[in-house]
This record gives C-alpha cells, sequence and structure tokens, in this order.
C-alpha cells in the first residue's frame, strides 16, 4: 500500500465534504430540531426539551401515518421480493421465455417513481382506467379516489412494479450462482426440479434473499413518496398518507419544522432498528459459506 | 419402465455402452459412436487427456447428460431416457458438492430422505456409513467446517449411502493434495473391495488409474484408445497415443524406417532387425534401455537430472530426443557419446501413419485377448 | 440433464408471460393512450389499440408545455449525478483501499452509513442545509463563542449565506452524497490481485500512476456500471428535485411530467396528452437500458457484494 500524508486526504475529500454536509448535518439536525422549537425559515429558536415528541406522538394522526406506514411495508416488500422471486426461479430454467424475460423485467429501472405512479393513477381511474367497463356493471365497485383501500391497493400495485428490477436481477444471479454440479448432485440424490427449489435453491439463495429484504423495508417507506404524490394525494381522506408523505406535508405546506423534524428523527431511528434487527438476528443465523 | 426406486441392494450392476454417441452440431462431436461393457463389480478407470470426452461419457452413464444416441444399459436395462434418480447410480463430484447449508448427516442422508425412507433408518445407515468413513464425531458440522479430505469423505459417503449399484466417480482426488490424494487412493481401493460396488472413476492422472482400476479405459477425443488392465496397458500399449500417456517418464517414440530387412534411424544407425518395409515408430521405455560400452547404438547426451533413486538421462539420437533411466550410480562422462543397448523383448513397434501397434512384431503378443473382445 | 420437466417449465413459462405482462401492459397502454385523441379516450376510457395521434399528443406537450426545457435539465442533472458520482466514489474508493491510513475504516463506514437513510427521509433538514449551505459553519462559529469575539472586534458577527436551491449544483450535490459508488468501487479493487499492485510499484509506478495506468483502464465496466445505474438514479430523481427547484424551468422533466395533471377533481384530465409526456420523459432512460443493459445489470449485482 502506498504511504502518503496528504494524498489520500485530498482524494476522500470531495465525497467526505458532500457526505458530511448533505448527510450528516441534515441527520444531525433532524434530531437537534427534534428538541427545538423552531420558527419556520429563519427567525429564533428556542430549547423545548421533550415537548416536540409529546406532541407528535400524542397526534393520532402520527399514528395513523405510522401504523399504515408499517402497513405498507410489510405489504408492498413482501410482494415486491416474493413476486421477482417466483419471476427469478422460472427465468433460471432453460425455457424459451427466460432470455427475453431477462431483458424485459429491468425496464421499469428506467421508468422514474412519479412516472409510473402518473400511469397507474390513470389506469386505475374509475371512469376511463381499466375497471372503468367493471364500474358501469357494478357502479362503485371500485373508486381509488374514495375507497381507502383501494388507493391502497393501486399504490402497492406500483410499487411493485418498480421494485421487480432490482430484485429480479440480485436474485436470479443468486440462483445463478448456485453451483452445477449441487443441482446435478441434488438430481442424482432424486430431487426433482419441484423439490430442488425448496431444498436447493431457497436456501442457497437465502443471502440474497435477507439482502433483498433489508433493503426493501427501507424502499418501501420511502420511495413511495413519489407514488403518494402522484396517485392519491395521501387521500383519500388520509388514508394513504404514509410517514413520508406526511412529514413532507408538515414541513413544506403546515411550515411546522419542528414537528416534521421530530416525526423525521422518528423514522430514522426506526428504519435504523429495523436494519439491525434483521442484521442482527436474521443475519446471523443464514450467512454461510459456500 | 421399471421404476426401482434410488437403491439397488447387494447388486452389483454391469454396465453396458452400445453406440453411445454425443454431439453438439454436426462439427461438434464429442463422442463419436462408442461400445463398451463393464463387468459387475469391476473397478473401470476412464483416462485421457483433459476434452477427450471422459467427463461428458460419465456424466451419461449418471444421466446428467442427454446421450445423442445409442444405448445405455445398466443390469440389462434401457436407462438412457431414465431421469438419474432411476438409474442406481450414485456420483462423487469433483468438487464434492455437498450441500453448504445441511449437516454432514443430513448431506448424507438427503438422497434418503427424499426417497421417503423413514427418519430411524436414515439415522441408523448415516451411523454406519460415518462409522465406516471414520466420519462418526463430524455429523453435526457444516461442509464448511470441514476439510479438504473431510469433504472428500463426505462425498463418498454420500454416494455409498444408498447402496448404489453403480458408483461413479468424476476426478474426486483432482481437488487434494499429494499427501491426502495417496490416502484417499489407497482407502477408496479398500472400500472398493469391501462394498463391490461397479465403480468408474474418471481422471486425468495415470498413476490413479493405475493403482486403482481393474480395467482401464484410454479415451482419446472420445475413441477408446485401448481398455484393458493396467498391466497389459503398460506393456502392450495398443497405440502410440497410449505409449505416451502411461509411463513417467513416457515412452520414447522414435521416428525408423525398415528396409526389409533392418529398421534405421534417419542418420542411418540400425536400432533392430525387423523384415518389415517402409515408415514405423519405434517405441522404448526409457527404464528399459540399458548402457553399456559393448552397445551397438549411439546417443550423445545433453543433460542428466538426479532423482536420487535413479537417472534421467536427455540424450539425443539422430536428432531424435531419447529419455534413459539408469540406475543411481552409473558414471556417465555428460561429454561423451553413450553406446546404448535396446532389448529385444522390449521394443514395441507402431505403424508409421496410423500410429496404430503391430503385434508381435518382435515375437511377443502385443495386444491382449481383451482388446479383441471388447473393440 | 435427463430430466421431466415439463410441468415446472409450464408453470415457469406461464408465470414468466404474467411477469412479462405485467411489466409491459402498463407500458403498451401508455403508448396506446398517448396514440388517442382527447375525446376518443372519453368515449372509450384508455386505448387499447394504438391510433393515430401520437405526434399530436407530443407536440402538444413539446409545445405547450415545460417538458422540453425540464428533459434538458433532467439530462445535465443525470449526467452529472453519474459523472460525479463515479469520480467522487472512485477517488475515496482508491484512497481506503490502496493507501496505508489508519482511518480508512472509519472513513467508509461513514460513507457507507449513507445507504441506511435515503434522502427522501431527510428531505426536511437537507433542504434547510441546501438553503443556506454556510448554516453549519455559521452555527459553529455561534456556538464556540467565536462570533462574539468577531463581533467585539469588528463590529457585526459573521453570517455567511449562501442558499443552493434552484441551482444544478443544488439539484445534483444531495444525490451524490451516497456510498453506493465507493462500496462498489471498493469491492471492485479488492478482488484485482494484489501482486498487479506490488508490480507496478516494482516497476515505479507512484500512487497517480498506479491509478491512471493500472487501475483505471482496469476498472472500466465497473465504471460504466456505475455510470448506468446513477445516471438512471439522477433521472428518476422525484422528491429532492420536486423541492431543491421551485421554478418550472429549473425543475426536471419527472417533477414536470407530475404537474401536468391537474390537481382539481371534475374535469377527466387530457390523460392521452400526459401519457405522451410520460412516453417523452422514459424514452431516454429506456433507450439506455435498452442499449446499455449488460452494464446495468452488473451494476445491480454489483452494488449487493
Amino acid at each position: 500500500m502506498f504511504s502518503h500524508r496528504w494524498l489520500p486526504l485530498l482524494l476522500v475529500a470531495p465525497l467526505m465534504l458532500l457526505v458530511v454536509l448533505f448527510f450528516y448535518i441534515p441527520v444531525f439536525q433532524a434530531f437537534y430540531w427534534s428538541f427545538f422549537l423552531e420558527q419556520p425559515f429563519g427567525g429564533g429558536s428556542q430549547f423545548v426539551g421533550l415537548e416536540n415528541f409529546k406532541r407528535v406522538l400524542s397526534d393520532p394522526e402520527f399514528w395513523m401515518a405510522g401504523w399504515r406506514t408499517i402497513v405498507f411495508m410489510l405489504t408492498a416488500s413482501l410482494l415486491a421480493v416474493v413476486v421477482p422471486l417466483m419471476l427469478a426461479i422460472a427465468a433460471d430454467r432453460r425455457i424459451a421465455l427466460s432470455f427475453p424475460a431477462r431483458n424485459i423485467l429491468v425496464w421499469p429501472k428506467g421508468v422514474a417513481g412519479a412516472s409510473i405512479g402518473v400511469v397507474f393513477a390513470f389506469l386505475f381511474n374509475p371512469f376511463v382506467g381499466l375497471m372503468a367497463p367493471f364500474n358501469t356493471l357494478f357502479p362503485g365497485a371500485w373508486n381509488p379516489g374514495i375507497d381507502g383501500t383501494d388507493a391502497f391497493i393501486t399504490l402497492v400495485a406500483a410499487h411493485v412494479w418498480s421494485g421487480i428490477p432490482f430484485n429480479f436481477v440480485i436474485l436470479l444471479a443468486g440462483l445463478r450462482s448456485i453451483p452445477h454440479t449441487l443441482t446435478q448432485a441434488a438430481a442424482i440424490d432424486g430431487a426433482g426440479p419441484w423439490r430442488r427449489i425448496f431444498d436447493v435453491q431457497l436456501p442457497l439463495i437465502m443471502p440474497q434473499l435477507f439482502l433483498t429484504f433489508v433493503l426493501e423495508f427501507t424502499e418501501s417507506i420511502t420511495s413511495v413518496f413519489a407514488l403518494i404524490d402522484t396517485i392519491t394525494k395521501g387521500g383519500p381522506g388520509g388514508s394513504t398518507t404514509l410517514l413520508v408523505y406526511k412529514i413532507y406535508v408538515d414541513g413544506f405546506s403546515g411550515f411546522d419544522l419542528s414537528g416534521a423534524s421530530t416525526q423525521t428523527a422518528i423514522l430514522m431511528v426506526f428504519v435504523l432498528l429495523l436494519a439491525a434487527c434483521q442484521f442482527f438476528y436474521l443475519g446471523r443465523r443464514i450467512n454461510y459459506e459456500r | 419402465m421399471v421404476a426401482i426406486g434410488t437403491t439397488i441392494r447387494d447388486a452389483s450392476a454391469d454396465i453396458e455402452l452400445i453406440g453411445v454417441t454425443k454431439t453438439y452440431d454436426a462439427k461438434n462431436v464429442v463422442i463419436p459412436p462408442l461400445s463398451v461393457a463393464l463387468r459387475p463389480g469391476e473397478f473401470t478407470v476412464i483416462l485421457g487427456p483433459s476434452g477427450c470426452g471422459k467427463s461428458t461419457l460419465l456424466q451419461m452413464i449418471a444421466g446428467l447428460e442427454r446421450v445423442s444416441g445409442g444405448k445405455i444399459l445398466i443390469c440389462d436395462r434401457e436407462v438412457q431416457d431414465l431421469e438419474p434418480k432411476h438409474r442406481g447410480c450414485a456420483m462423487v463430484f469433483q468438487n464434492y458438492a455437498l450441500y453448504p447449508h445441511m449437516t454432514v448427516a443430513e448431506n448424507m442422508a438427503y438422497s434418503l430422505k427424499v426417497a421417503g425412507i423413514p427418519k430411524a433408518e436414515r439415522n441408523e445407515r448415516v451411523a454406519g456409513v460415518a462409522k465406516m468413513l471414520g466420519l462418526s464425531d463430524l455429523l453435526a458440522r457444516k461442509p464448511a467446517q470441514l476439510s479438504g479430505g473431510q469433504r472428500q469423505r463426505v462425498a463418498i459417503g454420500r454416494a455409498i449411502i444408498r447402496e448404489p449399484g453403480v458408483l461413479l466417480f468424476d476426478e474426486p482426488l483432482s481437488n487434494l493434495d499429494a499427501q491426502l490424494r495417496h490416502d484417499m487412493r489407497v482407502e477408496l481401493a479398500d472400500l472398493h473391495r469391501r462394498i463391490g460396488a461397479t465403480s468408474v472413476f474418471v481422471t486425468h492422472d495415470q498413476v490413479e488409474a493405475m493403482t486403482l482400476a481393474d480395467r482401464i479405459l484410454i479415451l482419446n477425443k472420445g475413441r477408446v484408445e485401448q481398455f484393458d488392465t493396467p498391466k497389459a496397458i503398460y506393456h502392450h500399449p495398443a497405440s502410440v497415443f497410449v505409449a505416451k500417456f502411461i509411463g513417467a517418464p513416457p515412452m520414447n517414440i522414435l521416428q525408423v524406417t525398415g528396409d526389409g530387412s533392418v529398421l534405421r534411424l534417419p542418420d542411418g544407425q540400425a536400432v533392430a532387425n525387423y523384415s518389415g518395409k517402409g515408415s514405423f515408430q519405434l517405441g522404448i521405455r526409457p527404464e528399459d534401455i540399458s548402457v553399456n560400452a559393448g552397445g551397438s547404438i549411439k546417443a550423445r547426451i545433453r543433460y542428466r537430472e538426479d532423482l536420487g533413486s535413479h537417472e534421467i538421462l536427455e540424450t539425443e539420437i539422430g536428432c531424435q530426443q531419447l529419455r534413459i533411466a539408469t540406475p543411481f550410480g552409473v558414471e556417465i562422462d555428460t561429454t561423451s557419446v553413450l553406446s546404448l543397448t535396446f532389448p529385444r523383448g522390449r521394443l514395441h513397434l507402431f505403424d508409421g501413419e496410423t500410429g496404430r501397434a503391430i503385434p508381435e512384431a518382435f515375437g511377443t503378443a502385443a495386444t491382449t485377448q481383451s482388446m479383441k473382445e471388447y473393440q | 440433464m435427463v430430466e421431466k420437466a415439463r410441468s415446472i417449465n409450464i408453470t415457469a413459462t406461464l408465470l414468466l408471460i404474467i411477469g412479462i405482462v405485467y411489466i409491459v401492459g402498463p407500458l403498451y397502454l401508455t403508448l396506446s393512450t398517448a396514440s388517442q385523441s382527447y375525446e376518443y379516450m372519453l368515449r372509450n376510457g384508455l386505448a387499447w389499440i394504438p391510433g393515430g395521434e401520437l405526434f399530436a399528443n407530443m407536440s402538444k406537450v413539446i409545445h405547450e408545455t415545460r417538458i422540453p426545457i425540464q428533459m434538458l435539465n433532467s439530462m445535465t442533472v443525470a449526467f452529472s449525478n453519474a459523472l460525479a458520482t463515479c469520480a467522487l466514489s472512485f477517488l475515496s474508493a482508491y484512497a481506503i483501499v490502496y493507501f496505508r491510513i489508519r482511518w480508512a475504516g472509519i472513513v467508509f463506514a461513514l460513507i457507507l452509513a449513507t445507504i441506511m437513510l435515503p434522502l427522501d427521509i431527510r428531505v426536511i433538514t437537507t433542504y434547510q442545509v441546501a438553503s443556506n449551505i454556510f448554516s453549519p459553519l455559521n452555527a459553529v462559529l455561534d456556538f464556540t463563542g467565536l462570533n462574539s469575539l468577531i463581533a467585539d472586534i469588528f463590529g457585526t458577527p459573521v453570517h455567511l449565506e449562501l442558499s443552493v436551491l434552484d441551482t444544478r449544483f443544488g439539484l445534483v450535490a444531495p444525490l451524490v452524497a451516497h456510498g453506493t459508488g465507493t462500496f462498489l468501487f471498493r469491492q471492485f479493487f479488492l478482488t484485482l490481485p494484489k501482486d498487479l499492485f506490488k508490480a507496478a510499484r516494482m516497476d515505479g509506478a507512484g500512487p497517480i500512476r498506479f491509478l491512471i495506468d493500472i487501475l483505471l483502464p482496469l476498472s472500466r465496466t465497473s465504471v460504466a456500471s456505475l455510470f448506468v445505474l446513477t445516471f438512471l438514479s439522477g433521472w428518476t430523481q422525484y422528491l429532492w428535485p420536486l423541492v431543491g427547484a421551485s421554478t418550472p424551468d429549473m425543475q426536471t422533466a419527472v417533477v414536470g411530467l407530475a404537474r401536468l395533471v391537474p390537481d382539481a377533481d371534475g374535469q377527466v384530465p387530457d390523460f392521452p396528452m400526459i401519457m405522451a409526456g410520460a412516453v417523452l420523459v422514459s424514452l431516454v432512460p429506456l433507450a439506455m437500458i435498452a442499449l446499455l443493459q449488460r452494464y446495468l445489470v452488473q451494476g445491480l449485482v454489483l452494488s449487493e457484494k
């Protein structure tokens, strides 16, 4: 390795500067402000101790948004991993469709969440969208503009659509890295292709499966902002107001910086705890050498 | 189709390949039609250089590769279209192919579990095999916690636990270091004596082939060069290819011309009496050449390698290379010209073009009975 | 392998068909609706078959909206994001892997931690920092009492102000403050044989020469993968460009597209035009995926290892 006094410093300085300025200071500030009452955009600030937390935690809206966030996280990320998993197992087989599928299934990576949000808002529009004919038969059967569940389903469908490429590619790469001889050994041991899925393939891609879950949990509760803002705007009646969206509305429309920072701080702690739990409890059990 | 499950008890199968071929396309022929028969309980080693098709052949027997044509019979049953699990073969892979997420015991018991054998019997059989292979203390470990030799044992245990009629080995010793390879070789030979399953062992290592095999099948570009006992292959190679492949250092091959009474090197030296005319290849093993002052054949010495037990002399004879293995301690002047004798009984004569052996050229039987039988 | 796999192959084919329809269906309906007139849509709802109005709708988008200039903005943001991320990550990973420095582990951990908390979560306070990037400095001066000292001497305390909101730098910089690139290059450098470094040193190559002559050429595909990945991520950003730029002429195309949908309920929006906008906005990244798919897939896999 090179020994040099100032060159390595110079090399990491630009990135570290950006990381400190746009990551560590904002993260620190979110926690800092959660203990202060801040006047919106300038003006003085006043130390209020845990007042902000008391205010946020006694707000039923916050708990509702938090609950919806957890429900969305569990349903959307589960689907966003399981659907690509099934597709990856299918595309790993030597069949005619597997090659085109490997190509097509990464396309959503090029479509912004907000763009697909706009598209899904149209596709699930009760009057002109996919369900319009259905609605003429059974009036009011589908209306994400009124029915919170319908709106929620639309969000999940759009999220899974966007999440397919990354998870599909990671899981397929995992499947393809399973040594060929292991499959052959299982075949000689008498395990057919269905049985090998559960006895060989799934256990061996546990590291990838674990990773996609860890990333997907965070991803599902943050990137959903673009979908909410373009599909439901948090409605109807707040039924799709997840925490990220509530923070944005409180901060940028309600100018409640202290409240928004406090909620940000709580969300950050939640995300970090979640990741930590997954790493300590799940990660330890399924990491093995190949 | 007779579904016989995954175990053939107490039976040692015979394997017959009839006109088996493997082609990927018209130009890419891995194995041209090939027919051999392996006897029950026999340990056959398929030996050849890399790319000769030996692994493909093994995989076709196992059912891991489809045959492009021909029939494979195990115990007189056509199996070429059966799935691997219905063929009654077990296999030991080159990289062991142990399931990394299962313990040693689970690895060995997996085929029994798939076959639906009750847990109690599984445990019993695992214990038995583990005892035989000295794995009893390791049953709860994962493969990652084992040494190379231990993994190798587990891979063997996994194969023999089903009591298969046929045991297939795909270069199983090539990942081990020299000492361990030797020990495993001895163990394998011993194991085969005890369980007696018909075994097919693929390798490119001639020492493994010579020490383990009942019979060696030498493969070159998908064709059988020779199929015979190690002794016969060593003493009576059927072709130049076999002659050069077996023995370390390999047999010397000299280009000679016959004038009707004598075989001559290109520089005019006569090396042997022979009545044939035309060009031939003359083979003699380095250890069969004797260096003596009375020898009529002259070779110029280029350099010598001292191997402790004996010496290898690199010499030149009429622009051709000739290796001589001499007992240690023979005093030779490096600058001198050596006088050699080629004992007539140790000479091998091959056709100049085809490289096939010319039997009984010098009055000895160069082919054996089994050659005629199986070719 | 000799194996009866009919049932599983049929199931797999069916699954892939469903998956492909799920992915391509919305894209196709976007395109087909974009090629119909507003009146056709009012009468028939979404269009299952393409019509002839695609270019009319697109020209409506191009002439009546800010999408064209916003696409230029997107291009700038995506390109600078990709370039800056590749360059800065490469340099920092180089320092971390190839220099004997005690703080390498800490720096790497600090950079890597950024992956845990995405920009969307910390948008409120990032916005505050961007509105005056000297605010941390001011706070430090205030906090340490330096400022009162300065006020005593010069009459006024130091209060610097520089907002990067509504600037291209402001749109890009927070996106670059991310650890994936450093992680990707570090992993790649660690896979290179150690003897390569030793050989280069024996040949007399110093740090800069080794970087330019050896490391950079070897990393070509990794750089390309990261470039594609960060370009796409820059193009598809939504929340940050939404708050980081307040005038339509500074916003990115994705934000502009979302703004095409009227907020008010009531009249059915001009979906064919909006869909034409969606097609336009997605054209560049989709073309990139089509052309550079290999690098995208490799980038996704590398960023995970």
